[in-house]
């Protein structure tokens, strides 16, 4: 009886793609969808906050200049003990992958707004960038000795084709853990969200009274599910961040050194 | 009285400046390694790192799979090489999390180039941990000599 009251529940629909501005050229859909308004919307704020950061107008350095010099030297920081001196030529490439990442979740926690890095396709394309640019920039730098990244030292000769194979799966697999996390973390909180909400809602509405207090419960968890979804979407940005300066590492330095 | 006056102030400029060098040195010392400790408590919170394990396991299974399924789809072998890169994939799954979690000193992994990224990684943060240890001390160190003062 209480569900026929309830409102349907559907934790999948706020993930949905729907045409925002409809573009149909020579048959092709080429419609702005919610999740390219909200790519746009992450790359305008992030580029917002370091304009205003980075205008400097008075010497005391204000609040949006802290936050602009704190956001470069935490990045700068990260790339510099991951990659060493050589990666801060990769900054920028971090630097804007941070902030897309990072924008983009941290949008998501508005109500009625749309989780862009909770697409696989959003998050393999930024992983494939990254794995692209480490093996293209590690065969311009380095040539054949890129291959080296295979071919641990001190391997005897009978195993050393197992253990290549081995280390090029692990390469491999490197694109896909790289989107798979970030993704299925901003899935999961999502819809972990929706659904302790969803709680909040029909007991809130149950037809017995006894149940209606119960929806506190529901309610309380759901807050501090919200502080949690809001480290992790600091954690999964920082995390992909991070990867992306470990993997660029080895194409500035193939085989160690 | 004059003269005595310069002298003192000439011999606390000199140490003021001995004390402000020797500052200037050690922040520079441990300028890098600040860096390193500020990112790297947080990347290594125990959940993220059960996370990156478990997903850089499965992921390495899954890729080792999908080779081996392609493999047999282009050449006709049904099933042998599912099977082969899916032991491989399962291996490189194990590897990887051998890689992630081994510490910096030993580990079977150590010679793999690939884990050099994350040798050299965690050696970039080491210096992070003990530049924070070293700070905490002399910390300590100012703390007590500030009770010797009192």
């Amino acid at each position: 009886m209480a569900t026929e009251s309830a409102p349907a529940i559907n934790p999948i629909e706020q993930f949905s793609i729907e045409p925002v501005v409809p573009i149909h050229i020579a048959g092709h859909d080429f419609s702005l969808t919610n999740s390219g308004l909200f790519m746009l919307l992450a790359v305008g704020v992030t580029c917002l906050l370091m304009a205003i950061g980075a205008r400097g107008d008075s010497g005391v350095p204000g609040r949006m200049q802290s936050l602009a010099e704190m956001a470069y030297e935490f990045t700068a920081g990260m790339v510099r003990s991951a990659a060493g001196e050589e990666g801060m030529k990769f900054f920028p490439f971090v630097f804007s992958v941070f902030f897309f990442v990072l924008i983009c979740n941290l949008i998501g926690f508005f109500p009625f707004s749309f989780t862009v890095t909770s697409h696989i396709v959003i998050t393999a394309a930024l992983a494939l960038l990254v794995f692209l640019t480490v093996v293209f920039f590690g065969l311009k730098e380095h040539g054949t000795h890129f291959f080296k990244t295979f071919v641990p030292p001190g391997v005897p000769i009978y195993i050393l084709p197992l253990v290549v194979a081995i280390e090029i799966v692990s390469f491999l697999s490197r694109p896909v853990s790289h989107s798979v996390r970030l993704f299925a973390n901003m899935l999961a909180g999502h819809i972990t969200l929706y659904v302790f909400g969803a709680f909040v809602i029909m007991l809130g509405g149950a037809s017995w009274a006894i149940l209606k207090p119960a929806a506190v419960l529901p309610f309380a968890m759901a807050v501090g599910l919200e502080a949690l979804e809001l480290l992790v979407a600091f954690l999964q940005a920082y995390v992909f961040a991070m990867l992306t300066c470990m993997y660029l590492n080895d194409a500035l330095h193939p085989g160690g050194h | 009285m004059a003269e005595d006056d310069d002298e003192r102030l000439r011999s606390n400029l000199a140490r003021l400046r001995g004390s402000l060098d020797k500052a200037r040195a050690t922040g520079e010392a441990r300028g890098p390694a600040r860096a390193g400790a500020s990112g790297a408590p947080r990347g290594d919170s125990g959940m993220s790192l059960a996370m990156r394990a478990a997903s850089e396991f499965i992921s390495a299974i899954a890729v080792g799979a999908g080779i081996g399924w392609a493999l047999d789809r282009l050449l006709r072998t049904n099933p042998a090489f599912l099977i082969g890169f899916f032991f491989i994939g399962v291996a490189a799954g194990v590897f990887n999390v051998i890689r992630l979690t081994s510490p910096k000193g030993g580990g079977p992994a150590q010679d793999s180039p690939l884990s050099r990224a994350e040798a050299a990684d965690k050696g970039g943060r080491r210096p992070g941990l003990e530049g924070a240890r070293e700070r905490g001390s002399s910390g300590e160190a100012a703390g007590s000599a500030d009770d010797d003062e009192d």
